[in-house]
């Protein structure tokens, strides 16, 4: 009870600062920040899925790089948020066709499937965009840094929202047992080829809101760039460092990916990426249930 | 002890099976199989490796299609139904080779046993059923279902089946792996089991101590029901006593 008092209370501080913050920070922190919870989001939203069924995707940088491409093409054809919901609805819909037909593999070739299908799109976007003699798409007259500021804020919160809802859920201890045991899923009842697609859509729709702020911020759409696998990569990354199997984990694993990266890219760019592969391999090793797992640990420690 | 042919007036089939053919891929493992259970009973399904006892149980339970024939169950044709939704009419199935969720404990894979709809009610109850039935299972409640011995996981397989509540429980080699007297343990309680009015069809590889508990058998080679009769007929057989008891 005391504590858990005391993360709401942390909560309640936490959003409250996250909520102050523009006011408090420079154009370039706020850029840090607004970075963060783009990355709490996508993270967010891929544990909502791959964390609790262990279906891991290496795609989801197709369902930001669409939002990011459906935003480009609408942007001042409607108000700003028909198109954010276009976009998530874009992503939705994308993981509603792919995950019929991907969702019937599992293991290592899920994976392939997810990373290929991905760049399969990506390559399609480029074909459209040369065959329009397009090389890019500027974007004039995007909203303040502020304002997206608080887009991303209500993204990252609605998208922690739902791991955290979803993982006490019926629905949530469902796709659980689907990453434990599919078979033995399916004989309690669980009806695990339509919680499949439906955990999958859900997850692609915020990454497809993410994608539209994204190039609102960086003002220039760039299929080689809004599609790089690169994403993908960097989500399941933080996923695996923070925890993928509760909603602090991601926030955790994001957080701490991001000030790694700002501290070091600027100071030491040759190792930075190697640091990060030994963190990788040593979590992955040593800390398979990433921060939030072995912070709640040691809090069942100390309390016993 | 009552007259078999009274009892057969007396009972009615919670499920029958018409022709029913059923497989993987391109093999067709069932051939026409006829089968039934009566309501109330054990019906063991005997028969050497490969003879179809463990598809018999995936195409009852609906976890593989039926490629043709029927399955009646409780008055209705579920053979086109997906697993959940026989499992919402009261067959479940606990698999063979356990299948427990390494990583949720004791208490949590007894919740989520509870997920179908039919479940629901009165789920809270029947989990200190559970432990009432399964003992072990309680001490053992924060373990993680993974680190449990084979026996305490067939147990724990046994009680996420029956918290689904079901009519007909189908039991894939209960008793695979187990130390003997573990495997009694087992065999006890499926009595206690079918004395709450709770159908059994179990398949073993354990021949005797199968159709010792069992009311009625069935023996099956290659694809179809060999031969079919009250458990205690079938042990003073010869040919079964020959074939799968090494007698």
């Amino acid at each position: 009870m005391k504590t858990r008092i005391f993360s709401l209370a942390g909560i309640a501080v936490l959003l409250a600062l996250c909520i102050a913050a523009p006011q408090m920070l420079d154009a370039y922190s706020l850029g840090v920040a607004l970075q963060l919870l783009s990355w709490i989001a996508l993270t967010q939203s891929w544990v909502t899925f791959s964390g609790l069924t262990g279906y891991v995707s290496l795609g989801h940088a197709v369902f930001y790089g669409l939002g990011a491409y459906v935003m480009a093409l609408l942007w001042q054809s409607a108000p700003l948020w028909e198109i954010l919901l276009g976009s998530g609805f874009a992503g939705a819909l994308l993981a509603l066709v792919i995950g019929y037909p991907a969702l019937r593999v599992s293991g290592p070739y899920f994976v392939i499937l997810t990373l290929g299908l991905s760049e399969f799109f990506k390559y399609i976007v480029i074909a459209v965009e040369a065959g329009l003699e397009s090389s890019g798409r500027l974007i004039f007259g995007a909203p303040d840094p502020e304002t997206l500021y608080y887009i991303m804020l209500l993204l990252a919160v609605v998208a922690t929202l739902l791991t955290w809802g979803l993982a006490r859920s019926r629905w949530g201890a469902g796709l659980r047992a689907i990453r434990e045991d599919e078979t033995a899923a399916e004989t309690l009842g669980v009806p695990v080829t339509f919680l499949k697609i439906a955990a999958f859509v859900i997850s692609a729709f915020i990454p497809g809101v993410v994608g539209a702020v994204w190039v609102l911020r960086t003002t220039y759409f760039e299929p080689m760039q809004l599609f790089s696998p690169t994403t993908s990569f960097t989500i399941v990354t933080m996923a695996i460092i923070g925890g993928s199997d509760r909603a602090p984990g991601p926030i955790f694993g994001a957080a701490f990916i991001v000030l790694l990266s700002e501290l070091l890219w600027a100071r030491a760019p040759h190792v930075y990426l190697v640091i990060l592969g030994v963190l990788l391999v040593s979590f992955v090793l040593f800390v398979p249930k990433g921060i939030s797992g072995q912070l709640a640990w040691l809090m069942r420690r100390r309390r016993a | 002890m009552p007259d078999p042919l009274h009892v057969d007036l007396l009972r009615v089939d919670l499920l029958q099976a018409k022709n029913l053919c059923a497989g993987y891929g391109e093999m067709e493992i069932l051939k026409t199989v006829d089968f039934s259970i009566r309501e109330g009973s054990i019906t063991a399904v005997i028969g050497s490796n490969g003879a179809g006892k463990t598809t018999l149980m995936r195409a009852l339970s609906g976890l593989i299609a039926t490629r043709s024939g029927a399955i009646t169950f409780d008055g209705g044709v579920v053979s086109g139904l997906p697993a959940h939704e026989r499992l919402e009419k009261g067959v479940a199935l606990v698999p063979e080779g356990r299948l427990v969720f390494p990583d949720f404990t004791v208490h949590e894979t007894l919740k989520v046993g509870a997920f179908s709809p039919r479940a629901h009610e009165g789920w809270k109850q029947r989990i200190e059923d559970m432990y009432a039935l399964f003992p072990r299972l309680l001490q053992r409640k924060q373990s993680r279902a993974g680190s449990l011995s084979g026996g305490e996981q067939q147990m724990l397989a046994l009680a996420r089946g029956l918290m689904s509540r079901p009519k007909l429980l189908l039991l894939d080699e209960p008793s695979l792996g187990l130390a003997p007297m573990m495997a009694d343990e087992v065999f006890r309680q499926l009595r206690t089991i079918r004395d709450s009015g709770i159908t059994i069809c179990l398949v073993e590889q354990n021949v005797q101590a199968a159709l010792d508990i069992a009311d009625y058998g069935y023996v099956m080679e290659d694809g179809h029901v060999k031969m079919h009769g009250p458990a205690a007929e079938l042990l003073t057989m010869g040919s079964i006593r020959e074939s799968y008891l090494g007698l």
